[in-house]
């Protein structure tokens, strides 16, 4: 089996790194990628896994970066639905929505749960 | 606490345990303090790993979640309490899938190095130790050397059956070998069978098992048989792509019919 995504982000987290972890939450007709999807955005571009790639994926890297910035969790809709154009970003027909939030390695937070 | 989280699903997937982690999709009133927390839970009742703290809901979202990790499927939970709303992902790190791949020839090889790069754990059973070993199996995660129907018994661990987490792949050097491990897995509630041969062949196979040790038919229906997608495969590694292709869509709930 290959490294699992969260041994990857591990190992990033204890080299120090703050990252956004994007991740499909919702989808509707035809996407890319199924829900549970997952991508680290990386704040010197070396990405870890995909989302769905092309240009619903550039959306995703760029509200990344803002969250990294900021440290506000964000949700962005990726919408696919556009007519088959040469023109057109994305032909796949569906809507996804994706989940974006910081994972910094000093974020402490009230420790709660059970 | 990010770290811990972090931690805790990847010593999870390293086990090869179910886990799931709950993040906060969205959160007003009196939830809002819960934004941008999350927590890891398992199926048994060990002590959750962070800082999600629902109160009175807690409960009722760690069963949900957990209800969504039996059932493999990552999840959306709502709840509203008054004015106040919270929304949750569960997203769901399933236990793996086993596959078995009896028989270290010459499509057990490929098979195993794609079944690896798809995250399945593999085992790889042969009673011919210059087939099965690290040389040709260099992704594989067990290789057993031994007599078949004995290493697959030994290989239940103990339990009565093999656990719907199991795919089995028949794909010996020989028909009998095959037929042999069929007959001791027949009644196992596994995820998958799949065994190599001529159509021809295997139904002169289920046509004897069924006059000769008056197994009835329908118990063969699982069986896939022979294995793999009908993709026209050719090559060694053509058919195991079919038969990893197979084994996906069953998995996925999908038709083996190609469109």
């Amino acid at each position: 089996m290959a490294a699992s995504f969260y041994s990857q982000l591990q190992k990033l987290l204890d080299e120090g790194l703050t990252v956004a972890v994007a991740t499909i939450v919702q989808v509707k007709g035809s996407t890319p990628r199924e829900v549970g999807a997952k991508m680290i955005i990386h704040p010197y571009g070396k990405h870890v896994g995909t989302v769905g790639g092309g240009c619903g994926e550039a959306d995703v890297i760029r509200t990344g970066l803002d969250v990294l910035a900021d440290g506000q969790p964000r949700t962005v809709r990726i919408d696919l639905t556009e007519p088959i154009s040469m023109q057109s970003m994305g032909v796949c027909g569906g809507v996804l929505d994706v989940f974006i939030e910081r994972w910094a390695p000093d974020d402490e937070q009230t420790q709660g749960g059970q | 606490m990010r770290r811990a989280v972090a931690a805790a699903l990847a010593a999870s997937a390293e086990r090869r345990e179910a886990a799931a982690l709950l993040s906060v999709l969205k959160a007003t009133g009196a939830f809002d303090a819960q934004q941008g927390r999350r927590l890891v839970l398992w199926l048994d009742e060990r002590p959750t790993v962070g800082d999600l703290d629902l109160g009175a809901l807690q409960r009722r979202a760690l069963d949900d979640a957990r209800a969504a990790l039996q059932a493999r499927r990552h999840t959306q939970l709502v709840y509203r309490v008054g004015n106040d709303e919270i929304v949750l992902f569960v997203e769901v790190q399933p236990q793996p899938y086993h596959l078995i791949i009896a028989g270290a020839g010459h499509v057990a090889a490929p098979l195993a190095a794609m079944a690896a790069i798809c995250d399945f754990k593999v085992t790889v059973l042969d009673d011919r130790p210059q087939y099965a070993n690290k040389e040709r199996f260099p992704t594989a995660d067990h290789i057993i050397v031994g007599p078949f129907r004995e290493e697959l018994r030994k290989l239940r661990g103990g339990r009565p059956v093999f656990d719907p987490h199991t795919c089995l792949a028949l794909v010996t050097r020989g028909h009998q070998y095959d037929v042999d491990l069929l007959l001791e897995v027949l009644d196992d509630p596994v995820a998958y069978i799949g065994m190599i041969g001529s159509r021809r062949r295997i139904r002169a196979v289920f046509d004897l098992l069924e006059r000769e040790r008056n197994i009835p038919r329908h118990k063969f229906d699982r069986v896939h048989a022979p294995i793999g997608l009908d993709i026209g495969a050719q090559t060694p590694s053509e058919i195991a792509v079919a038969i990893l292709a197979e084994i996906i869509a069953v998995l996925h709930g999908r038709s083996t019919k190609l469109k």
